[in-house]
């Protein structure tokens, strides 16, 4: 179901984008200033022109005005203000930016937002409950000090719950090839694995 | 046992999960990028397509029509702004855009402002220089280099070390051996991007951007910028990575402050990952000479070491590990000389353990070219030439684990199944071969400050303005502060990050636990004083008691006779609701300007070969199995071991983790690792993460970190020896090794790849 409507169909300044967003994910910062909410993004004077996308990002419905260029990654992390999502190379070689885009895991750098539109994508912010439970993934990387600097573990976190998913995660061999697509500089690789199987044999009741 | 939380052995603390771990799952950590900011801009850099010459010309005209260009800031926009400075906290001399030369490929020319990331990239990539281009130098061999004696050249080196007479014994020794080894440039790629974020709140300049020294940038911000120190803020809440690449600051966080100001808004610019293999540091190309000469016993008699290493033309950049390789083992006479080969390059910065990688790689791939020569046991071999003191100043070791680590790393491999015939272990298509090498590391400590409040319920805040790049340091932190309060480790809070915290030192060296936990302890200690005088005065609640004697733990004030009192009636009876002690320690044998000196931005480092009682260093011994197919010569490392000492060990989680991540570096540093240089144009090849090798997940399989106890009082007041350097040292000569006995063929030019086993 993939749409590409003309900026005016939606009708939304950037105001009301604004709105949507502080209601929808209230812990989310704000990247943008009350100065620029003011102006309608489209007609924002000097711009190329600008698309208008859906996208249902953990959960919630966001319309968002966008350069045709931005990237699903820039899309979060500038337009939304969910910064969890990482950049590491923004050529798809890192990880970093790994999230779930109807369940499946997607270089969010290497994906134009507009691509993206009537989808669901979910980030590491709308992977813990809303009382704050944490994720088994998220709770098995603590576990095993899945991480040092934590730069790469939001990406390595999505990718690891795409690769339980899967069925990717049947031997620790298995693990080690489908995860080699998120670096991790700090290489807590060992602990990784470690953590991935806890939380697939988590998710398996084992 | 969970292998990620060792159990706690002598002299070791628990392994508490990191005070921040629940941040990093959950996307709430706040790297500086990450940082929400007003009104933004977006900038994008221009980099050079030469190496050497001169921009003639700029065309602009394209970039300016891009909708939504807001400013070009490029040649005479910083002229009223002071050249960078090579040192302390800068990375390079080169101020790129306040003259037209170019020294290196891919050096700023310009940068691009404007509404929207999209916008800014496009305008960057229109931008055009004509040049008068020479032909660059690319690296050794490259006609035009200038080759230099290195030592007295940098603060950090300062001589050539040398003892007894090395020619007569290596002339001789019965047994002897002269070889040559290299190791290839390679860039520290964190995963994180650098980026810098500026905005000005009237004459305060705040900068977001990951840096492992945000006091010595804001210093030396502050000197290129003309502006007072007090009115720059450095902000780094968490780093993505940093290896080293975020210990100096490079011009273009100048460049984008500069932006800011003419923009009046602020602006956010983060340099792609090919720009950044040309406009950060990286670790510079080394060659190396090793003649070691034994008798038939096994005892060295004679060991030298020349070093070579490639260094911009600018700027005096040198690591001279001889240092370290000089002190090894029991030389008997030694020579060392290492020289600067001046080429039309980026300035080389601090890569993880700097010295000790590629010179201990080479002294230790001869060491098991000796063993060989000898007939003799790798183990045996350096358990014959152990030292009682380190040969060139005759100091002793304040500690030295050595034998022990060799001797428990040894035996969790299973060294006693080896065969040492070369060759001779095979498992159907697949050779095996088994190496080992010793890992050194310098310890050293410097003057660092710290607050800790605690209040009358039991909360601690500690303020430190060190950096987490990783290591743990906020959870030692904690964990000090948690242990000398006697409070819960979820009482405790710790900021970090910010130039406007008491300062700390660079997060470079390995100094960072030693430093930050003598200062917490300091003020921990200040305040326990005070409590006890209060807790001990006339109307508190144990008076009558000798306030040396008192103890805090699980919020009580307890005198040894076992009398003992809630901490929150001390204040109450103190009449006061929090006790806040601000402390600066300074290690032994500091100078009396060292104190200043860390609120200038200059850490003053302590300890290593610097002392006049003992030298100072952490040990390691490791193991390592690889697996070469016969066919193919693809190359595994299916199993590594390493046992350390490093003194105490604060929290044997994050010393794990980090040892752990050391040695998987030096699995890249053997197989992965190289920025190829294309020597026509002195440029960068590889200049992404698909191209740029560093091992993933599937390159390691079965690693096992041994922490082995050790007691050393005489290193710091905190007895922390630093290791997050430790474990990437030796681990090359050990894969080297390895390769050797599983092939007979010795490679002595990283990283050794199928290729080089196939000839």
């Amino acid at each position: 179901m993939s749409r590409i409507s003309a900026p005016s169909t939606t009708g939304l300044s950037r105001r009301s984008f604004m709105t949507a967003t502080v209601s929808a994910a209230a812990a989310a910062p704000l990247l943008s200033s009350p100065t620029r909410a003011e102006k309608p993004a489209a007609t924002r004077s000097g711009l190329r022109e600008t698309v208008a996308v859906s996208l249902r990002i953990n959960k919630q419905p966001y319309e968002l005005s966008l350069d045709a260029r931005t990237s699903l990654l820039d899309a979060l992390r500038d337009h939304v203000g969910l910064t969890g999502t990482k950049k590491g190379c923004d050529h798809g070689q890192c990880g970093a930016c790994t999230v779930l885009v109807d369940g499946k895991r997607v270089l969010s750098c290497l994906s134009f937002a507009v691509m993206n539109d009537g989808k669901e994508v979910t980030t590491v912010e709308g992977l813990a409950s809303s009382d704050g439970k944490l994720h088994p993934m998220q709770q098995a990387f603590i576990d095993h000090d899945a991480f040092q600097c934590g730069y790469c573990t939001p990406g390595q976190i999505m990718s690891a719950i795409g690769c339980v998913n899967e069925g990717h995660a049947n031997s620790e061999d298995d693990i080690r090839e489908y995860m080699s697509g998120n670096i991790c500089r700090c290489a807590a690789y060992p602990n990784i694995v470690a953590a991935v199987v806890q939380a697939r044999d988590q998710a398996r009741g084992t | 046992m969970d292998p990620a939380a060792p159990k706690p052995k002598e002299n070791m603390g628990e392994p508490l999960p990191r005070v921040d771990a629940r941040l990093k799952v959950t996307g709430q950590a706040a790297y500086p990028a990450d940082l929400p900011t007003a009104n933004l801009a977006y900038g994008a850099l221009a980099t050079s397509s030469i190496a050497k010459g001169r921009v003639t010309k700029l065309h602009l005209d394209d970039a300016r029509s891009v909708p939504g260009l807001l400013d070009i800031v490029t040649y005479g926009d910083m002229d009223k702004v002071e050249k960078p400075k090579f040192g302390n906290a800068g990375a390079t001399s080169i101020g790129p855009l306040h003259d037209r030369t170019i020294f290196h490929d891919g050096q700023i020319i310009a940068l691009a402002v404007a509404e929207t990331f999209e916008a800014a990239e496009e305008a960057a990539q229109l931008i055009r220089a004509d040049y008068e281009e020479e032909k660059p130098s690319a690296s050794f061999d490259s006609p035009g280099t200038k080759t230099i004696p290195a030592a007295g050249k940098s603060p950090l080196f300062k001589e050539d070390v040398k003892a007894g007479d090395f020619d007569a014994a290596y002339a001789a020794a019965a047994v002897r051996i002269d070889a040559r080894y290299s190791t290839p440039t390679q860039h520290h790629n964190p995963i994180e991007l650098f980026s810098t974020t500026a905005f000005w709140q009237g004459d305060q300049l705040i900068v977001h951007e990951p840096s492992q020294n945000v006091t010595g940038w804001k210093a030396e911000l502050a000197r290129e910028l003309k502006i007072d120190p007090p009115n720059v803020r450095i902000v780094s809440p968490f780093i993505g990575g940093a290896f080293g690449s975020k210990g100096p600051m490079t011009p273009r966080t100048a460049i984008v402050a500069v932006a800011a100001k003419r923009l009046g808004r602020p602006v956010r610019c983060v340099t792609s990952r090919m720009q950044a293999f040309g406009t950060q540091t990286y670790r510079a190309e080394t060659r190396h000479r090793i003649r070691i000469g034994a008798g038939k016993d096994g005892r060295i008699t004679a060991f030298a070491h020349e070093g070579w290493e490639v260094t911009s033309r600018p700027d005096p950049y040198v690591v001279g590990g001889t240092s370290a390789t000089g002190r090894m083992y029991d030389y008997g006479s030694v020579l060392t000389h290492v020289s600067l080969v001046q080429a039309d390059r980026n300035t080389p910065g601090y890569m993880r353990s700097p010295p000790e990688t590629p010179y201990v790689y080479a002294l230790e791939n001869a060491m098991d070219e000796m063993a060989v020569a000898l007939g003799m046991d790798p183990v045996e071999f350096r358990r014959i030439n152990e030292p009682k003191a380190e040969p060139i100043g005759k100091k002793p070791f304040s500690s030295r684990s050595l034998i022990q680590c060799y001797e428990q790393a040894a035996n969790a491999f299973g060294w006693a199944k080896r065969d040492p015939k070369v060759g001779a272990m095979r498992d159907g298509d697949w050779l095996i071969g088994m190496g080992c090498a010793t890992a050194i590391y310098p310890t050293a400590v410097a003057p660092c400050a710290a607050r800790v409040r605690l209040t009358s319920d039991g909360d601690v805040r500690v303020q430190c303005g060190s950096h987490e790049i990783g290591t743990g340091v906020r959870t030692v932190a904690a964990q000090m502060a948690s242990e000398r309060l006697g409070v819960p480790i979820d009482k405790v809070t710790v900021e970090m990050g910010d130039s406007s915290l008491p300062p700390a030192p660079v997060s470079g060296g390995s100094i960072s636990t030693a430093s930050v936990c003598s200062a917490v302890l300091k003020a921990c200690d200040a305040i326990r004083a005070k409590l006890s005088a209060g807790a001990t005065a006339e109307g508190g609640p144990l008076a009558g008691s000798h306030n040396e004697e008192l103890d805090l733990d699980g919020g009580k004030i307890a005198a040894r006779g076992g009398a003992s009192a809630k901490i929150e009636d001390v204040f109450k009876a103190m009449q006061i609701g929090a006790i806040e002690e601000y402390a600066e320690f300074a290690p032994k044998g500091a100078t009396p300007e060292a104190v200043k000196k860390l609120y200038a931005g200059q850490s003053e480092f302590h300890g290593g070969d610097q002392d006049e009682d003992s030298v100072k260093y952490a040990f390691g011994a490791e193991f390592v199995e690889v697996r070469i197919n016969s066919y193919t010569r693809e190359i595994r490392v299916p199993r590594i071991v390493g046992a350390f000492a490093a003194g105490r060990i604060m929290n044997t989680r994050t010393a794990r983790s980090q040892l752990m991540g050391g040695m998987i570096w030096g699995i890249g540093q053997a197989l992965h690792e190289a920025t190829e240089v294309d020597r026509r144009y002195a440029r960068y090849v590889n200049r992404d993460l698909q191209d740029y090798l560093v091992p993933v997940n599937a390159d390691t399989r079965d690693l096992q970190v041994i922490l082995v106890p050790e007691v050393d009082h005489a290193v710091n007041p905190a007895g922390v020896k630093g290791l997050g350097e430790l474990g990437n040292v030796g681990t090359a000569a050990a894969v080297a090794s390895a390769v050797y006995h599983a092939t007979g063929k010795r490679i002595r030019d990283l990283p050794i790849r199928i290729d080089q086993l196939i000839a």
